[in-house]
């Protein structure tokens, strides 16, 4: 009885997470045909498997441009944000001083804050300092993200035992030891869990580049693809064949991370 | 690419033998330079947040086009000017709808799934993968897809799926107002379900196996320790979804935008996108701004009632 509830269960959900994944076979198998049988059979699996659509788009766009303004633009981004972040945390538990206190109360208000109120006066700043149209100008909105790191990293730090810090102390070492040597290496586990939930962010992130940036070579992948809608618009091989080659580095990413894309969902998703 | 170790609710707390923690007992000499360390959020905070939201509330009450250097002050005018906008009340509807429509509808699929989910079957962990994955890429690309897929000419995908299984003619997904807003809706579910799903199974399975064994002993039905066990003690991760999904929903951008660009007319615009043609692309800054404090209030109720409404309920059930 329970035997055949659960082949049934089975049956069911592997035939509807079947069903949900048909867009990304769609657009996987849709690569390797030509404009021709794309048209004629969407669905089937390609009679001779071509390459010519990969070879046009490495050709006919500035993706490797694309991917290496994505990583640089978020390997910074990330660094700042988890430098500040546990700097700031660090600051707040060691420290007794009434700014540190009244600073910690007030970043909460970032959290009510939505991004669309700040976002025409943040234009306009950037604008005035011309960081518009470059990748250093998205880096410094997205180092908004150190307040969230702050708060993960910060609930973190409260459990590591006063005694390690003291030891750390009368030892001779400086608060910059300190954290340097021992804060940094304690709270790693949830620095990789912020880094991977905040590298998620500012890589898919696509009303940032759209917004801020305007000349090609300076296009993140997102919003590659998003402009190549126009160039390839009736070529939706090509058009395929770039999304499938953009979301190659993110199924490497959630290969390899999945625990901690699932951890940081869990602890991240206290984010308003 | 199976998913399968599930955390519980507090995967990330390293092993202590002492409850003396850091907030108890301070050593004093870190004291004098803990605001070094706390300078550069404090930079952060003031520059990325504190003065664009000042500036946005004051241009809010003038009538600031981008260039003047000293712009008049007009009271509430753009506030009401907003409430005159055909188009601007046009993508708060639409904006309103969205966000209402996907979080109701992602959080009854949600839960089913993150039921069946933590049953055991073959092939759990792929599934669970399958469902989750539209979760990783970017949203904006995911869009973009969809547009093609949804193409409303007759060689769009699903039309020529159709026609080649029905006979029936192009179906206009993307080019008729309503078809268009709930295929905004349709997609947002596909791409938000599995992620919800797994927030609400991390929760499920925090929940000990003993509750289910003695209400199984005492009789209850599967309906009623699904009712008196399962969903009292799922209320905070509704309260968590929940917000989400409706703050989010609020603030939506790139799936309407990337999958119909607003349209048609201005059926599927959303009030970011109004904001952001209205203060960037065409400079008025005034009634953008006016926007942006709006906004500013309706997130923060929203975020506040819906705290204030998981209270309650965790008051009632638990």
């Amino acid at each position: 009885m329970t035997k055949t509830r659960h082949a049934l269960t089975s049956v069911l959900m592997i035939a509807l997470a079947g069903l949900m994944s048909v867009p990304f076979y769609y657009i996987v198998v849709n690569t390797f045909k030509t404009q021709q049988e794309t048209t004629n059979s969407p669905l089937a699996l390609p009679t001779t498997w071509v390459l010519d659509n990969y070879i046009k788009v490495f050709e006919g766009t500035q993706i490797l441009q694309s991917l290496m303004n994505t990583v640089y633009v978020t390997a910074i981004s990330i660094f700042l944000m988890l430098a500040i972040g546990s700097l700031a945390a660090f600051g707040q538990i060691t420290g007794r001083s009434r700014t540190s206190q009244i600073i910690g109360a007030v970043l909460i208000a970032a959290f009510i804050i939505p991004g669309q109120a700040t976002l025409v006066p943040l234009y306009r700043m950037l604008v005035g300092v011309r960081l518009v149209d470059s990748l250093e100008g998205l880096i410094v909105i997205y180092s908004c993200g150190s307040i969230f790191c702050y708060y993960l990293i910060l609930g973190y730090m409260r459990t590591i035992p006063a005694e390690v810090l003291e030891a750390a102390r009368i030892d001779g070492a400086g608060p910059f030891r300190i954290y340097w040597m021992i804060v940094l290496p304690l709270i790693r586990p949830i620095l990789v869990t912020v880094g991977v939930f905040q590298t998620m962010w500012v890589w898919n992130d696509f009303i940032t580049p759209n917004v801020f940036i305007s000349s090609e070579e300076k296009q993140t992948l997102v919003l590659q693809v998003y402009s190549a809608v126009g160039q390839f618009t009736t070529d939706w091989p090509s058009f395929m064949t770039l999304t499938v080659i953009v979301l190659i580095p993110m199924v490497v990413f959630f290969i390899f991370m999945q625990r901690h894309i699932v951890s940081g969902l869990v602890s991240g998703s206290v984010k308003g | 690419m199976a998913l399968s170790t599930t955390p519980d609710l507090q995967p990330l707390q390293p092993q202590t033998s002492s409850n003396r923690t850091l907030t108890r007992k301070r050593p004093h000499r870190l004291s004098v330079t803990s605001w070094v360390f706390m300078a550069p959020i404090a930079v952060v905070f003031v520059v990325l947040y504190v003065i664009p939201m000042s500036q946005s509330l004051y241009y809010s009450f003038t009538d600031f086009d981008g260039y003047v250097s000293n712009p008049a002050f007009v009271g509430f005018d753009n506030y009401a000017e907003l409430f005159k906008d055909p188009s601007m009340l046009s993508a708060l509807g639409y904006t309103i709808f969205y966000a209402v429509s996907t979080t109701i509808l992602v959080t009854v699929t949600a839960i089913p799934l993150a039921l069946t989910l933590n049953r055991k079957f073959f092939g759990r962990n792929l599934v669970r993968s399958a469902f989750f994955f539209p979760a990783v890429p970017s949203v904006a690309i995911l869009g973009l897809v969809w547009g093609f897929i949804l193409n409303p000419l007759g060689s769009g995908v699903l039309n020529s799926i159709i026609r080649s299984l029905t006979g029936l003619g192009p179906i206009p997904w993307l080019s008729d107002s309503t078809l268009a807003q709930l295929s905004t809706v349709a997609v947002t579910i596909w791409a938000l379900t599995g992620w919800h799903a797994v927030l609400y199974l991390a929760y499920l399975q925090a929940i000990p196996a003993d509750y289910y064994e003695v209400s199984k002993i005492d009789g209850a039905s599967s309906w009623q320790s699904f009712r008196y066990i399962t969903l009292p003690l799922l209320i905070p991760a509704m309260a968590v979804s929940q917000l989400l999904l409706m703050t989010n929903g609020l603030k939506v951008f790139d799936l309407p935008f990337t999958l119909t660009r607003g349209g048609p007319g201005f059926s599927t615009r959303t009030l970011t996108q109004s904001l952001i043609e209205d203060g960037i692309a065409q400079s008025r800054v005034g009634a953008a701004s006016a926007l942006a404090v709006l906004f500013l209030i309706v997130v923060g109720l929203v975020v506040l009632g819906q705290m204030a409404l998981s209270n309650a309920l965790q008051r009632k059930y638990s």
